[in-house]
């Protein structure tokens, strides 16, 4: 018999096993003077699979949000995948000037007064250029109708602001748009599988007891929004739970030992634990989803980005998708 | 080294006792084949209990009572308020006379009584429902014989030949549930994983998967689930040999790493699966640890209750399986 907090602590220790850092040289090509940079990241690791085949065309991506955390992640997942990466990039406020470094690139930050002039000679300069955006909630709509006016193809990596105008935006013009609030696509696969499941057999885990676990960085006061659509798709299969029982943890002492997150994730993680036991406990089920940094979320915007790329090219008739949609088009790496 | 972990309390409850439906049953004088009138026992019955005879009880024979597997399932079915039919098969020609089960006097025929006594069940409990866990051996022997009698069954053994097994319920139109799975929710998660790789393919491209199963000891070969499940991670793009499956088979690891508990040891079904991510920043980790035989033997009832509710509508669909008791919800 084993407690919860037990056998968290094995499987801290079997966490602090799996997230041993790997050392990873890189080389790096020389950037050529006034042209942008196209800088081919190799890295030494075991599986060669991340650098893109010869199959997908490495077309030009701005990253609006360069200077943020997110954007900064996305546009080195852009360079290490080989695409271009724009060397342009706005920031929220109206003069900053500057540049920013990322890998070989040399990013120029315009203000925001800029972004109509500055996009439309980026347009001009690259005619299938994509648009990828994590810039913050109050911006997502007026930056939203700037794209759809200028007809630039975008992913929507930004949260929050007016949904349903977002929506209503895209689908008045006719640009193209991936739009996901979740970015992890793995993550996103298995809400789904989950969602399906319960869809498919309603009540299928009737009597079960649920026991329902997340660790996400101190900073994030609110309960997990995944981990309730989880929960939701376990109500629909029998469950009987509340979801005020979902326990947050948010103490970094707990987070380290009890949890397993690695010191250099306290920050930035999200784990999340789920343990379906039946009426007479001789039957448990046990979900586990751990993602540390921001990594997932880069490399799901990449792959939303290749995605829409694609269907830009194929002058699909559809014009919004989200995670899901990609996710249904396969491996594309 | 993975390590398993079987959250919550692994204790089994008592089984209560209220669940215990009232049934009729007497046994009358050997010379008579049909076991006839039948009394009602003076138990507490709850509302519970009273509910469920009423809304879903019907007769249940259960072919193999003197079988581990049969037993649970027949006293599965009294806890579940069905009317279990006091009668079973034995493979000896001169079995054990009578067995009780949750109090119930079960009187066990041989082989050269098996078509009289089904004959006579029909007469008597025309709408029985009847569920088989005998042997390889005897699958496709006994389903001739139910498909003679036009007794729905539930098939819970496994082996015999399948292929004869499916045309001969064809041919004779009778309703069956046949699945060499009986655990409904590991099914359920089976064909979750299933559908996710269908509609999802690739979407774990480059990640890396470890498993690890335990089952007791005398259980040679490698978890087929295991298999099963891994089949759909490949599809996901995950990379994994077949022979990379750890099996642990040795009670003290199954104790002490697994976290099997001990009455479990000679009877169970742990699997773990971890995915990490090619840069190791993400893990998923699936598990489904089955201890012991109730699944199997709740999720036989599952198939029953389904079962019955297709014969009583005339379903025009006659052959069925768990996937498809799994889609009809929650029955009980």
């Amino acid at each position: 018999m084993i407690s919860l907090l037990q056998q968290h602590s094995i499987v801290a220790s079997r966490h602090a096993q799996a997230y041993t850092r790997p050392e990873k040289p890189c080389m790096y090509r020389t950037r050529r003077r006034g042209a942008v940079a196209r800088a081919v990241v190799t890295e030494n690791i075991e599986k060669s699979s991340k650098i893109i085949g010869s199959s997908t065309a490495p077309f030009p991506i701005l990253v609006n949000g360069c200077t943020g955390k997110m954007g900064r992640s996305v546009a080195e997942s852009i360079i290490s995948s080989g695409l271009t990466l724009v060397p342009v990039s706005f920031s929220g406020k109206e003069k900053p000037g500057g540049n920013i470094t990322i890998g070989d690139v040399d990013v120029t930050i315009h203000g925001s007064k800029e972004r109509e002039t500055v996009l439309s000679s980026v347009i001009n300069q690259f005619p299938d250029v994509m648009v990828v955006d994590y810039m913050v909630p109050d911006a997502v709509n007026a930056n939203a109708e700037l794209y759809c006016k200028l007809g630039l193809p975008f992913v929507m990596g930004t949260t929050g602001g007016d949904r349903e105008l977002l929506y209503k935006t895209v689908k008045s013009s006719d640009v193209y748009a991936v739009i996901s609030p979740q970015m992890g696509k793995q993550v996103v696969a298995f809400l789904a599988a989950m969602d399906i499941m319960a869809k498919q057999f309603p009540g299928a885990f009737s009597g079960y007891h649920l026991e329902v676990l997340e660790s996400h960085q101190a900073s994030k006061l609110d309960a997990s929004g995944t981990a309730k659509s989880v929960v939701s798709s376990f109500q629909k299969l029998g469950v009987s739970y509340d979801m005020r029982r979902i326990r947050k943890i948010r103490d970094t002492t707990k987070q380290l030992q009890m949890v397993g997150v690695p010191e250099e994730y306290l920050g930035s993680h999200a784990f999340h634990f789920y343990c379906l036991t039946s009426p007479d406990d001789s039957v448990s089920f046990e979900f586990q989803h751990n993602v540390c940094g921001h990594k997932m979320y880069a490399e799901g915007t990449v792959d939303a980005a290749i995605f829409l790329y694609k269907k830009v090219q194929q002058k699909a008739n559809k014009r919004l998708y989200d995670m899901i949609d990609v996710l249904r088009e396969g491996n594309m790496r | 080294m993975l390590s398993l972990t079987l959250s919550g309390n692994c204790s089994l409850l008592p089984r209560p006792n209220n669940r215990r439906c009232a049934l009729f049953f007497a046994r009358t004088k050997r010379t008579t084949l049909v076991t006839s009138a039948l009394t009602r026992e003076t138990v507490a019955i709850s509302q519970d209990a009273m509910a469920d005879s009423r809304n879903l009880s019907f007769p249940i024979l259960v072919n193999g009572v003197t079988g581990k597997m049969g037993k649970a399932v027949a006293e599965a079915a009294v806890s579940a308020g069905l009317q279990l039919v006091p009668v079973s098969f034995s493979s000896l020609d001169k079995p054990v006379r009578t067995l009780e089960i949750s109090n119930i006097e079960i009187s066990v025929h041989g082989p050269s009584e098996r078509e009289e006594i089904l004959s006579s069940v029909t007469e008597k409990y025309p709408d029985v429902v009847l569920v088989d866990y005998t042997v390889p051996n005897a699958v496709n022997a006994n389903a001739e014989l139910y498909c003679k009698f036009g007794v729905p069954f539930v098939m819970g053994t496994t082996g015999g030949d399948r292929p004869l097994l499916y045309k001969t319920v064809q041919d004779s139109n009778v309703y069956s549930v046949i699945s060499p799975q009986m655990g409904k929710q590991v099914v359920a998660f089976l064909a979750a994983m299933e559908i996710m790789a269908e509609q999802f393919p690739g979407a774990f491209s480059g990640y890396k998967l470890e498993v690890m199963e335990s089952h007791q000891a005398t259980k040679l070969d490698t978890s087929g689930t295991a298999k099963a499940v891994i089949a759909c991670f490949q599809k996901l793009g995950a990379i994994f040999d077949m022979n990379e499956i750890e099996m642990i088979r040795d009670p003290e690891e199954q104790i002490n790493m697994v976290g099997v508990p001990e009455e479990y040891l000679s009877g169970h079904a742990y699997h773990v699966y971890n995915l990490t991510s090619p840069d190791e920043t993400v893990s998923f980790e699936f598990q489904h640890n089955v201890g012991g035989r109730s699944i199997y033997a709740e999720g036989s009832i599952d198939a029953a209750i389904f079962l019955h509710k297709k014969v009583q509508s005339k379903a025009e669909k006659k052959i069925y399986d768990m996937i498809d008791v799994l889609r009809e919800g929650n029955m009980r």
